[in-house]
């Protein structure tokens, strides 16, 4: 017997007591917008998509709700505001995105097993560097991408949850793709390499002006670019273990592209202005990445990677640096023109300038 | 054994690849695009849909304005990549779906319609191509 429990008086027998008496009225059952609803699976399954049936399919332009509210649900009287920022459809909307959170989860993947780490073989010190300093940058980009989503996604409302479902996924994408660049710079005898110099990480994390101005910065700028790093490194890539990785990884942004795509273009059909505001956010964002490939730490590792070591990144390492910053502005340049936007490449700053050839786009 | 290119060879490789699940997990699936392949003078149409590719159709240039993207190379290229792959189980580094786009000059996904939307899911879907290329390892190929 404890010292505690020998001070506590007797407990006495307790009583019996008669349950309050359950009285049902079930009178929610009755509260629903439409019922009898049946969503019929496809051929990949009961998708997203498939439930917009009926009014649960309705998708005003305008979401005066401002409660957690399922989209199709019947409100409840005095809920206090949550306070979204976003509630109008032009403001976030792709028709694609039930489709993209649908394949985004169909095609995960889980860098901890699924990535072939054991091809992974001794490189030379040089080029262990290189990788490394390129996984460090690759990793601070995913991060942003993460924090930017985030930091968006709570404050766009219920009624377009197609949106905010794609975009967890985008965000988990990111999270993914800090981890395995961070794995992929430790598994090797290497290590985290230096910060990268932030302009547009900044200029990505401080954007206020909406969710679309943060799009614009976040896919049609750096994104393009991280796609295209993606593919010439999957080209230059040293075993299956990075094969693996830049592949999967360029998978995942172009799904992260096809959602912005499809939002600027739907921005842009319905907001008076949007046109030539993205193209001013694009000339802002110019002057960011301008800033930013000054700096020459990306660039040398690059082509350090590109040319097999330091003795071959002065020449043939540079060279596919360059064809790669072409492609990226081709890449660029090619989404604006699909989207209508007023580019001017000749006006693109320094070192910008130098990759585009302004006699063929404009 | 069949030949390179031919309904009958991308018949083959479909039963490969739907029948085995490794190539629907890890970064594969769901994939939902209709795409040409031009070897040559000889054009074809695959329809994937969902997990699977659900058929292959001999066309001809005109079908490739309605894909959502299509594959170029000459014939010497296709072969070699076909070649690699039957080699060494999968396409090595040289000769992936990636690495072939960026080698050539004009890339290898092109369109005509111009449409990025469409355009990019070869970047989407680029490991489920690759997968069902590399299922062709398993396939007994002559070029005729």
């Amino acid at each position: 017997m404890t010292e505690s429990s020998a001070n506590e008086p007797p407990k006495s027998e307790p009583v019996e007591k008669d349950p309050p008496k359950f009285q049902p009225k079930y009178n929610w059952m009755n509260k629903t917008r439409a019922w009898g609803v049946r969503a019929l699976p496809g051929k990949a399954g009961l998708k997203l998509g498939d439930l917009n049936l009926g009014i649960y399919g309705e998708i005003p332009m305008e979401w005066d709700d401002q409660t957690r509210n399922p989209r199709g649900a019947v409100p409840r009287r005095g809920m206090p505001p949550v306070g979204y920022a976003i509630r109008d459809k032009a403001g976030l909307w792709a028709d694609c995105a039930a489709d993209l959170y649908e394949e985004a989860i169909q095609r995960r993947w889980a860098p901890a097993t699924d990535v072939p780490w054991a091809s992974i073989e001794p490189l030379p010190d040089d080029v262990e560097h290189a990788v490394c300093q390129v996984c460090t940058e690759l990793s601070q980009y995913a991060n942003v991408d993460i924090e930017t989503i985030t930091g968006w996604q709570h404050q766009m409302s219920y009624g377009y949850h197609e949106v905010k479902q794609y975009l967890a996924t985008a965000s988990f994408d990111a999270a993914r793709h800090y981890e395995c660049f961070r794995k992929r710079a430790l598994v090797n005898g290497g290590g985290l390499g230096l910060e990268g110099p932030g302009q547009v990480n900044r200029m990505i994390l401080e954007s206020r002006g909406g969710w679309t101005e943060a799009v614009v910065y976040l896919f049609l700028v750096r994104g393009v670019f991280t796609m295209t790093l993606y593919r010439y490194l999957g080209r230059y890539a040293h075993n299956d273990a990075e094969r693996f990785i830049y592949g999967h990884a360029l998978a995942d942004k172009s799904r992260q592209m096809t959602y912005a795509l499809d939002h600027l273009r739907f921005a842009i059909a319905h907001l008076d202005d949007q046109r030539q505001v993205v193209a001013t956010l694009l000339a802002i964002g110019d002057g960011g990445m301008g800033r930013d490939f000054r700096d020459p730490v990306l660039k040398e590792a690059l082509a350090i990677i590109f040319g097999g070591g330091i003795a071959g990144a002065r020449r043939e390492g540079m060279e596919v640096y360059h064809a790669m910053m072409r492609d990226f502005l081709e890449t660029h340049l090619a989404y604006c023109r699909w989207l209508d936007i007023p580019r001017n490449p000749a006006g693109f700053p320094p070192p910008l300038n130098e990759f585009v050839d302004a006699a063929t786009d404009g | 054994m069949a030949r390179f290119p031919s309904v009958q060879w991308f018949d083959e490789v479909s039963d490969v690849f739907n029948g085995d699940a490794r190539y629907h997990g890890a970064g594969g699936g769901q994939c939902n695009c209709v795409w040409g392949m031009k070897v040559g003078d000889d054009v074809f149409v695959l329809t994937f849909e969902g997990m699977v590719c659900s058929g292959t159709v001999v066309a001809d240039e005109a079908a490739l304005d309605e894909v959502d993207f299509y594959l170029d190379m000459p014939v010497s290229d296709w072969r070699e990549m076909v070649n690699n792959i039957a080699a060494s189980g999968h396409a090595d580094l040289h000769h992936t779906l990636n690495t072939l786009d960026l080698d050539h000059e004009d890339g290898l996904a092109v369109s005509h319609h111009g449409d990025q939307y469409r355009e990019d899911m070869f970047f989407r879907y680029n490991q489920t191509l690759q997968f069902f290329f590399d299922a062709s390892a398993l396939v007994k190929t002559d070029f005729g």
